[in-house]
C-alpha cells in the first residue's frame, strides 16, 4: 500500500510534534517541572506515530510506555493539554491530579496507562471481544515493548485473539533494551514476532525507524482487521537512544553503551531520515518543513502554558475517600 | 414458597440477569459445560457469544471481562476456585480496584468477580482457601458472600447491577444448601447486613458456611445462652451500623471467619470495634478464624477451619 502525499505530510508532521514533545517532557523532567520520572522515546518515535496517525476515534490503544504514551496519543488526535497537567499534578489533568502517569482518555478509547508494564494484554483481549460482538469495524491497536513480550499475559492474549479471531493489533516496538537488560539476552530468537508463527498469527517485521514505511504495515493491518481476518502481529526495529529513564544509568547489561554503540544508532535517527525522505520526494519543502516545527513548538507552548497555570490538585482526604467508589 | 439450592439460586440469578441485559456475559473455564452446577445449561439459552469458555489463561480469561467493562458491558469472569483468582491478582485486584479512582473517576469498572471457595472438600490449601478477605484489603472493589439461596440470588442481582467491581465468591461447603427463593425479581442491597437470629448475651458475626455452623450452635445453647446472630452479607461495604447497634445489646462479640487470623476481616473489625464501640464491650473482641497454616488435604483439614465445637467455645468463653 502506498502512501498518498497528503498521508506523508500528516505523518511527518505527527513525527516532528512528537520528537519535540519527547524533548519539553526530557527538558521539564531535568527542570524539576514534571512529577515522577519520565522515559524518553528519541531514537524510537517512528512506530507510535507510524502505528496511531490513521487510527479512528472509537479505535482501542494502548500507547507504549516510552514518552509515556505522547506519540502515540497526539498521533491518534488526542488533546494532550490535560496530559500534562496530569503529568504536573495540577487539578486540571485528565484523571484530576490523581494519577501521576496513569492517565486515561477514555473518551478516545484509551483506557489506561499501567504501571505493570504487559498490563495491556489482558484488558485488550476484552476490548477486542467488544469490537467483535459489536461488529462495527473497531480495531485494538495493542502497543508496547519487546520487554512486555516476556509476560506470560502476552503469550495469553495471543492465544486468545487468535481463537476468537479479534481484531487486535499486537504492536511490538523493538528497541532491544529493558530498563539495562538486552533483548539479545533476554529473547531466544532475533525476531520477537517469531511468537506469533506459534498461535497461526501473520507476522510483520519493519524498519522502525522509517516512519512511512511503519505506517504502510500498520494501514494494511488495521485494513484487514477491519475487515473480521483476526489478529496480526507487527514488530518494529527501532532504537532508544536515552538511558531508560532520566536519571539511571545508561548499561547494557551491567557496563555502559559506548560512544561506538551511540554514533552507530544515532545514524539512523528517525525524524533525519523522514526529512531525507520528504525533500527527495518533494513532498515538502524546507521551508514547508520549517512551517511544521514552527508550529509545532507553538502547540507544545500552549499545552505547557496550559499546565503551568493550572492549580495543584489538593483535595481533602474525604472528597477522594468518595472517589473510592462509582455511585 | 418454593426452596431451592444456593447454587441453584446463582444460576438463577445469572440468567435473569443475562435475560434483562444485553451485556452482561460469562467468562470462565469450562463454564459451558458447567464445572459447577450454577453455569450448566446457560450455553443453550445464550450461546456461545455470552458464554465463554477460555484456555487456561487466567490473565487473558480476566482481561476479557475487564476489557469489556471498560468498554462498557457487564461481564461475569468466573474463576472456578478462588485462589485460581492470585493467578491473575494484580488485574482483577490491584489494577481493578484503582481504575474507577486513579483516572480520576472517569469511568466505572462493572466486572463481577465469582468463585467457589473454602474448606469441606479435603482439596488443600489452593482448591480451598478464602479469598474475600484479600480482596477487601485492597481498596476499590465490592466484596460479597451469601450465606442463605435467598441472600445468594439477591447478591448476585445487586452485584451485576452495580456499576463497580465486586468479588462475590460462594461457599462449597452450602453448595446444595435448600432455602426459600422468591421466584420474582428481588436484590439484596451491598452493604446491608443481616440480623439471621435475635439474641441478647453475645453477638456472633458470622458469614458463608460458618454462619450456618453458628445457627446450629444458637439452637443447641437456647436457652442457656441468648446469641444474635448477624451475617455480614457483605464486607466491602461494610454495615457497621448493624453489629454495633447489636452489641448496645449484647455487649459481646465473637466474629467467626474461615479465613486466616493474620490480617483479615476478623482482624479489620475487631480493630474497628475497639475503635467505635469500646465503651459497649463487656469482654474482648474474640475471633474465631483460620490458624496461620495452609490448608492441609485430607482429613487434616479439620485442624483448621472453624466448626460448631470452636464456636461454642468462643462463645462460652466471651461469656464466662
Amino acid at each position: 500500500m502506498s502512501l498518498t502525499k497528503e498521508q506523508k505530510l500528516t505523518l511527518f508532521t505527527n513525527l516532528v510534534r512528537a520528537d519535540l514533545y519527547d524533548k519539553m517532557m526530557y527538558r521539564r523532567m531535568m527542570q524539576g517541572k514534571l512529577i515522577g520520572f519520565y522515559h524518553p522515546i528519541e531514537g524510537g518515535v517512528a512506530p507510535g506515530v507510524g502505528a496511531c496517525t490513521f487510527l479512528n476515534k472509537d479505535d482501542n490503544l494502548n500507547p507504549h510506555h516510552r514518552g509515556h504514551g505522547m506519540a502515540h496519543m497526539i498521533s491518534k488526535g488526542i488533546d494532550v493539554r490535560t496530559f500534562l497537567a496530569e503529568h504536573t499534578g495540577k487539578e486540571t489533568g485528565c484523571c484530576k491530579g490523581r494519577s501521576a502517569f496513569h492517565f486515561s482518555y477514555p473518551d478516545h478509547k484509551v483506557y489506561q496507562m499501567s504501571g505493570f508494564i504487559g498490563h495491556n494484554f489482558a484488558p485488550c483481549v476484552g476490548w477486542g471481544y467488544a469490537a467483535k460482538r459489536r461488529a462495527q469495524g473497531q480495531v485494538v491497536m495493542n502497543c508496547s515493548g519487546d520487554g512486555s513480550y516476556g509476560q506470560g499475559r502476552a503469550h495469553e492474549a495471543m492465544l486468545m485473539a487468535q481463537n476468537w479471531k479479534l481484531p487486535i493489533i499486537f504492536f511490538c516496538e523493538n528497541n532491544g533494551m529493558s530498563i539495562f537488560s538486552t533483548a539479545k539476552e533476554m529473547h531466544p530468537t532475533e525476531n520477537i514476532s517469531s511468537l506469533a508463527q506459534g498461535f497461526g498469527m501473520p507476522a510483520v517485521v519493519v524498519d522502525g525507524q522509517d516512519v512511512f514505511a511503519v505506517a504502510e504495515v500498520a494501514l494494511a493491518a488495521i485494513a484487514d482487521a477491519r475487515k473480521g481476518k483476526g489478529p496480526v502481529f507487527i514488530e518494529c526495529k527501532t532504537e532508544r537512544f536515552t538511558e531508560h529513564d532520566i536519571g539511571t544509568p545508561d548499561l547494557a547489561g551491567w557496563e555502559d553503551r559506548t560512544p561506538a554503540q551511540h554514533e552507530d544508532m544515532r545514524k539512523r535517527e528517525p525524524v533525519n531520515l523522514a526529512t531525507e525522505r520528504v525533500l527527495a520526494d518533494k513532498t515538502l519543502t524546507q521551508a514547508r518543513i520549517d512551517a511544521i516545527r514552527e508550529a509545532a513548538l507553538k502547540e507544545i507552548e500552549e499545552v505547557e502554558a496550559f499546565a503551568d497555570a493550572s492549580e495543584i490538585a489538593r483535595p481533602s482526604e474525604e472528597e477522594l475517600l468518595a472517589n473510592v467508589f462509582a455511585p | 414458597m418454593r426452596t431451592i439450592t444456593l447454587i441453584g439460586a446463582i444460576k438463577e440469578a445469572l440468567a435473569e440477569e443475562m435475560r434483562r441485559d444485553e451485556d452482561v456475559f460469562l467468562v470462565g473455564q469450562d463454564v459451558r459445560g458447567g464445572i459447577f452446577p450454577h453455569t450448566k445449561g446457560l450455553i443453550e439459552e445464550f450461546g456461545e457469544e455470552r458464554i465463554l469458555d477460555t484456555p487456561i489463561s487466567e490473565s487473558g480469561m480476566y482481561g476479557t471481562a475487564m476489557g469489556a467493562a471498560q468498554e462498557g458491558m457487564r461481564p461475569i469472569v468466573d474463576f472456578m476456585f478462588g485462589g485460581f483468582s492470585y493467578v491473575t491478582f494484580s488485574e482483577c485486584s490491584v489494577s481493578t480496584g484503582q481504575y474507577h479512582f486513579l483516572h480520576g473517576s472517569q469511568r466505572s469498572l462493572p466486572v463481577v468477580m465469582t468463585a467457589g471457595v473454602g474448606t469441606g472438600q479435603r482439596l488443600a490449601n489452593d482448591h480451598a482457601m478464602s479469598i474475600h478477605g484479600t480482596f477487601a484489603h485492597h481498596p476499590g472493589i465490592k466484596v460479597a458472600m451469601p450465606s442463605t439461596p435467598y441472600d445468594a440470588k439477591g447478591l448476585f442481582k445487586a452485584a451485576i447491577r452495580d456499576n463497580n467491581p465486586v468479588m462475590i465468591p460462594w461457599h462449597m461447603g452450602i453448595m446444595m444448601l435448600k432455602g426459600e427463593v422468591p421466584e420474582e425479581d428481588y436484590m439484596v442491597p451491598l452493604g446491608v447486613a443481616d440480623v439471621k437470629r435475635q439474641g441478647s448475651d453475645v453477638t456472633v458475626l458470622a458469614n458463608s458456611v460458618q454462619l450456618q455452623n453458628a445457627l446450629k450452635v444458637a439452637d443447641k445453647l437456647d436457652g442457656e445462652i441468648s446469641v444474635e446472630i448477624i451475617d455480614p452479607r457483605s464486607f466491602v461495604p461494610f454495615d457497621m451500623e448493624t453489629l454495633l447497634t447489636s452489641l448496645e445489646k449484647t455487649n459481646r462479640l465473637v466474629v467467626v471467619d474461615e479465613d486466616w487470623e493474620s490480617g483479615g476481616f476478623a482482624s479489620t473489625i475487631s480493630a474497628r470495634v475497639m475503635e467505635q464501640g469500646f465503651d459497649l464491650l463487656d469482654a474482648p473482641v474474640t475471633r474465631v478464624c483460620m490458624p496461620n497454616m495452609p490448608v492441609p488435604g485430607g482429613y487434616m483439614e479439620e485442624y483448621v477451619a472453624p466448626n460448631p465445637d470452636k464456636i461454642e467455645a468462643a462463645i462460652r468463653n466471651v461469656c464466662a
